[in-house]
């Protein structure tokens, strides 16, 4: 059966565009959701200050919102974008579907990450309202860098929509849809985790404001560490798109990139999510004892490294399929 | 709703883009089956450990914030943990290998 372009356009833009707002819309909305929890239980115990806390609720939403704004605008681009740009035929259609499933998965993760920050900014803002400044601007610092792997997705998305894809053929459709889950799924394992880390850290600083310095600074670097998975999903994706001209034109090739997507892409989940639970506690355990900071920063590097450990091993597979083998 | 028909159309024209006079063979098959099962193990095999050992790692910062003075007996006590909990990633990563190398 041969499909002529104007199909492989229609499956490109519809399957795209689907996969980029159904998975993208579901981290958004769970994370949103435990916010307005959160935030009802607040109001619960303080009603008289409902206004705050609603004013609390409604920023954190806002800025955890973004991530499925990112997904609807490259949804809206997948489907309007004119197509007689870089790829044509199969190669839309796997160019398409891969940003729909980068930006889809990697906005999953962000969206459900940027929940935990904003659901413990409203619980903290109900135990210490007169902090309300302090906890809501922690809260939306932690939100942000939990956005950071979703910005790592959006890059790869803009790069499948509008550069070509390397050579044609079966190696090309492969190396679509591979960067698409490469970069999709290793972004969100750190999203989840270093929204988790921020929640911690907007915990600890809630229950002991004067302490704002130290959790800060392990929070930002926690969260850097839970970062490491996404990095290494974009790593392979550049080499993915940029670097495989000579990589076998059948179905071995496919196996090869799909593999390695897979592998990198699946393998940052676990990692991603443990080393935010890491992170969580040790902001929690450093605002209670700030004068331990150095031993808690410590074990929590130590623990996040081993964490990172098979994040690493997954790496090696993807590059011995994409480079080695 | 989702037409096997129509999936198994999509696939053949997918394959159908594979260069013409490389036709898909039977160590072909098996071949890629090992690359892309070596990938899928390791995948999926990463996703368990990681959040285990991250657990692991967890309790053991709360602990250490509690009682700053054990903090050699409740790392140590992580590590070995972190290393058993690592176990089963190991076995994902020596039967990547195998896959790699002997499929």
């Amino acid at each position: 059966m041969e499909l002529t372009a104007e199909s492989w356009e229609m499956i490109g833009r519809f399957g795209g565009a689907g996969l980029a707002l159904g998975l993208g819309g579901i981290g958004a909305a769970i994370g949103m959701g435990r916010t307005a929890a959160k935030a009802n239980e607040a109001i619960m115990r303080q009603p008289e200050r409902h206004g705050l806390l609603l004013r609390t609720m409604l920023i954190g939403q806002a800025v955890g919102s973004s991530p499925s704004i990112f997904a609807l605008v490259i949804g809206f681009l997948i489907i309007f974008m004119p197509s007689s740009g870089a790829n044509t035929g199969p190669l839309f259609a796997a160019a398409t579907i891969g940003a729909g499933l980068c930006v889809g998965l990697g906005c999953l993760g962000g969206g459900v990450g940027c929940g935990w920050p904003s659901a413990a900014g409203c619980e903290g803002v109900a135990r210490n309202p007169r902090r309300a400044t302090q906890i809501t601007t922690v809260m939306i610092i932690g939100q942000a860098v939990a956005q950071s792997p979703s910005i790592f997705a959006v890059v790869i998305s803009l790069i499948l929509l509008f550069v070509a894809l390397p050579g044609t053929g079966l190696a090309a459709i492969g190396i679509g849809i591979g960067a698409g889950i490469a970069m999709g799924a290793s972004a969100l394992g750190p999203g989840l985790g270093s929204g988790t880390t921020g929640g911690g850290a907007v915990e600890g600083i809630s229950a002991w404001p004067k302490t704002q310095a130290i959790t800060l600074r392990t929070m930002l670097i926690g969260q850097a560490v839970c970062q490491t998975p996404a990095i290494f999903g974009m790593l392979v994706a550049f080499i993915m798109l940029f670097t495989l001209q000579d990589i076998e034109n059948n179905i071995v090739g496919l196996a090869k990139i799909l593999g390695a997507a897979i592998a990198v892409g699946f393998g940052g989940i676990g990692p991603g999510i443990g080393c935010g639970i890491v992170g969580q506690t040790s902001c929690r355990a450093t605002s209670e004892k700030p004068q331990h900071d150095t031993l808690m920063l410590r074990t929590m590097l130590i623990g996040q490294a081993v964490s990172q450990s098979t994040a690493i091993y997954a790496l090696i597979i993807a590059f011995l399929l994409l480079l080695g083998v | 709703m989702i037409d096997p028909v129509m999936i198994m159309g999509i696939t053949e024209a997918v394959l159908a883009q594979a260069e013409p006079e490389a036709a898909i063979t039977g160590p072909d098959i098996i071949k890629a089956g090992a690359l892309i099962g070596a990938g899928i193990c390791m995948g999926f095999g990463a996703i368990g450990p990681g959040i285990g050992e991250g657990f692991a790692a967890g309790k053991a910062c709360e602990a250490i914030g509690r009682s700053p003075e054990q903090a050699g007996l409740l790392t140590r006590t992580m590590l070995i943990g972190q290393a058993v909990s690592e176990s089963t990633g190991i076995y994902a990563l020596v039967i990547a290998f195998i896959m790699l190398f002997r499929g």
